[in-house]
């Protein structure tokens, strides 16, 4: 009712727009029938290009962009070419998140959705794309729900569940560092779940907690919690931070003599924060999901070099979880033959990557009932510095993705298809 | 217990000279010319970018010594383009552009020399902790004190007792009678920016060498700065460096108790002085209209 009293009057404009328009219709079909197959595979990114994780965010983006070139030059998505469609999401408003998912999946028309960098986020956005119904391949948020409790046919994840790296790092913190640790962890999903999985594993293996505090996410001033910390008088202060976080509560610890007293470490490290650290800083026991550095594995070599002509700079963890994820999409496509989501989701259920694709010893492969990929895990130390100018850490263990990953039925997720 | 509360009440000290540091800035702009700069942040790390340049070629303490002023340069720039035209205007004009600068700005530090922390390195013998007991009093962060102390005190004395300072602090009273009296309004208003960017510079560049350099670090740091001035009171620098002190503290010791609250506990201190003592701890009544 009220819409027809509120309806403008229509003038000779609006009548010459409609009549263009309808004209334009009309003539569409016809073009567009004949353009089919060139058109367009298109690959949504939404991951935040600002903010505290902007530094990981565009990794990822770079990744995926070598892959989406690397794609297209080898015949693109079921002949059809690839289009990267990039968003800024943010680091931690999931309304934006959101909004951007929807976007490109109801404007852009998108296939695939890829991100994100936050956890939270790539919650959020999951419920948006398994809503819609389209592929989404989370690259590197790392909080369990994603593929536990949480899961979706549609969802894939390339980077590690929190629980996995807890568990292929807590036997080297325990005999490396001691058996009494105490936590600082960020106060979201990601931090949560990263230290829990890290009292687990501990605990099982004759750990102790003995104190722990959160801090808000974007905390730039860590003294007032690593002085908490060392009157608990632990072996280990355990960081389960991220991205810019962990460089800020590095570098104060660092600065407060604490590396020399007790040890530092934790989960989770990334030759982002190492980058951004300066040397003396740079120490402890971590897991890298990725690293550059791998003599001998096959196309290693070819990708880093890739990424160094494209940035001038070495490939971290982030550009190959971009990368995977973009490659992960075309092979899904071209397994499937067909870019209906359900028929791309089944096949690449229990697909293990390719070599030029996987990058690692143990190639990953998306375990079904859950769509985790399940990696290599690089156990080792932070290092001032290597042979190399870029290599800040090393590799002491290797460690298979299948040995730490847990069973499905731990992981809690309980999938469903549409019928 | 006791230790830990005497450290935190230290260590809220160290923190809080830091939040006065750029609280001051922030308070004098807002003072003179009612500018609520939501850029101070932007500039903060615009000072940090600059001095993280510059190192290479004069060293540590030539970077400090220079950034804040090709930062306050900057601002003077940026001052006489963009603000001035906002001055007779409803503050809500000038509000907006520094809010839509503050996202310039750090895009800008953003796209020049990457999302990525670099490394701001400090001289080795300011980087360790001066005793074993108390080791969070480094070198590096007593020396910030000093010269945070060093910065307020200087900018008490150039507003107690030289020319510029007397027609800031007048100008603060009452423009237009300062203005009637012959004074150029305008350039007070330029230098006086100025001066309150400077201070940003400053605790730019000591930010870097303390945090990560990254294009955010002003963003996390201007909000508590706010809350420093409402707390201790709008038009008195003396409350905003008090201000900044008390939420230090106040931050420092929540995190003994219940640290996931440490940031919030900040914004329930300046809920409580609105709710009490709606012109804060030192402020003159009705001083914003």
């Amino acid at each position: 009712m009220s819409e027809q009293k509120n309806s403008p009057v229509i003038d000779r404009r609006t009548i010459v727009r409609a009549a263009l328009a309808v004209g334009a219709v009309n003539l569409a079909p016809p073009f567009i029938l004949s353009a089919r197959g060139e058109q367009s595979v298109k690959i949504g990114f939404n991951d935040p290009l600002t903010g505290t994780y902007a530094a990981l965010g565009n990794n990822e983006l770079i990744g995926s962009q070598l892959a989406v070139e690397q794609i297209n030059a080898k015949g693109g998505i079921l002949g059809r070419p690839v289009e990267l469609l990039p968003e800024d999401s943010t680091s931690g408003d999931a309304g934006t998140a959101v909004q951007k998912t929807r976007k490109l999946i109801e404007r852009d028309k998108v296939d695939f959705v890829l991100g994100n960098v936050n956890s939270a986020l790539s919650l959020a956005m999951a419920q948006v794309t398994s809503e819609k119904g389209v592929l989404h391949i989370v690259p590197g948020g790392h909080t369990d729900a994603v593929t536990g409790a949480s899961c979706h046919w549609n969802v894939f994840r390339i980077c590690n569940t929190t629980q996995t790296e807890a568990n292929a790092v807590a036997g080297v913190l325990l005999s490396k560092a001691g058996k009494k640790w105490y936590y600082i962890t960020p106060d979201y999903a990601f931090g949560h779940t990263l230290q829990a999985g890290l009292e687990k594993a501990a605990a099982r293996m004759g750990g102790t907690k003995v104190g722990g505090d959160l801090s808000p996410l974007g905390t730039t001033d860590f003294s007032s919690y690593l002085i908490k910390a060392q009157a608990a008088n632990p072996d280990v202060i355990i960081f389960t931070l991220a991205g810019d976080d962990m460089v800020n509560a590095l570098k104060q610890a660092v600065q407060f003599g604490l590396d020399k007293r007790l040890h530092l470490g934790g989960a989770q490290q990334e030759l982002e924060v190492l980058e951004g650290l300066p040397p003396e800083a740079r120490v402890g026991y971590w897991v890298f999901e990725w690293y550059w550095k791998q003599a001998g594995v096959p196309h290693v070599a070819e990708f880093v070099e890739a990424i160094r002509k494209k940035t001038g700079k070495v490939p971290t963890a982030r550009t190959w979880f971009g990368f995977a994820a973009a490659w992960s999409c075309a092979l899904a496509a071209n397994a499937a033959k067909s870019l209906d989501a359900v028929k791309m989701a089944k096949a690449l259920s229990g697909m293990t990557l390719p070599a030029e694709v996987g990058l690692m010893p143990h190639l990953p492969y998306f375990r079904a009932g859950q769509n985790q990929a399940i990696n290599t895990l690089y156990v080792g130390n932070a290092q001032a510095q290597g042979a190399a100018a870029e290599d800040l850490f090393n590799v002491t263990d290797l460690i298979k993705g299948t040995d730490v990953a847990g069973t499905l039925e731990e992981t809690g997720c309980k999938m469903s298809w549409p019928t | 217990m006791q230790q830990l509360i005497l450290f935190n009440v230290f260590n809220g000290l160290i923190v809080g000279a830091f939040y006065a540091l750029m609280a001051l800035g922030l308070s004098l702009i807002l003072n003179l010319s009612g500018v609520i700069n939501f850029a101070h942040g932007g500039f903060l790390a615009l000072g940090a970018y600059l001095a993280y340049s510059l190192m290479p070629f004069i060293g540590f303490w030539g970077a400090l010594l220079l950034a804040p002023f090709l930062t306050a340069a900057i601002g003077l720039v940026i001052e006489r383009a963009l603000i001035r035209p906002l001055y007779g205007r409803d503050p809500l004009y000038s509000l907006l552009l520094t809010f839509g600068l503050a996202y310039i700005l750090e895009d800008a530090t953003r796209y020049i020399w990457g999302a990525q922390s670099l490394p701001y390195p400090i001289p080795g013998w300011l980087a360790r902790p001066l005793s074993t007991q108390y080791f969070f009093l480094t070198g590096y962060r007593l020396f910030m004190v000093a010269l945070v102390a060093l910065a307020v005190g200087t900018l008490f004395v150039i507003l107690r007792r030289t020319r510029l300072g007397m027609r800031i602090r007048a100008g603060t009273l009452d423009l237009e009678t300062v203005s009637a009296l012959g004074v150029n309004v305008r350039v007070l208003r330029n230098l006086n920016f100025g001066l309150g960017i400077y201070l940003a510079g400053l605790a730019g560049v000591l930010a870097a060498g303390m945090l990560g350099l990254q294009p955010t670090i002003g963003t996390s740091l201007i909000m508590p700065s706010f809350v420093a001035i409402i707390v201790g009171g709008l038009g008195s620098l003396p409350g905003t460096l008090l201000g900044g002190i008390l939420i230090g503290i106040a931050s420092g010791l929540t995190t003994v108790f219940f640290p996931s609250a440490s940031e919030a506990v900040i914004y329930v201190m300046m809920g409580l002085v609105l709710l009490l003592r709606p012109r804060g701890l030192f402020g003159e009544e009705g001083r914003l209209k």
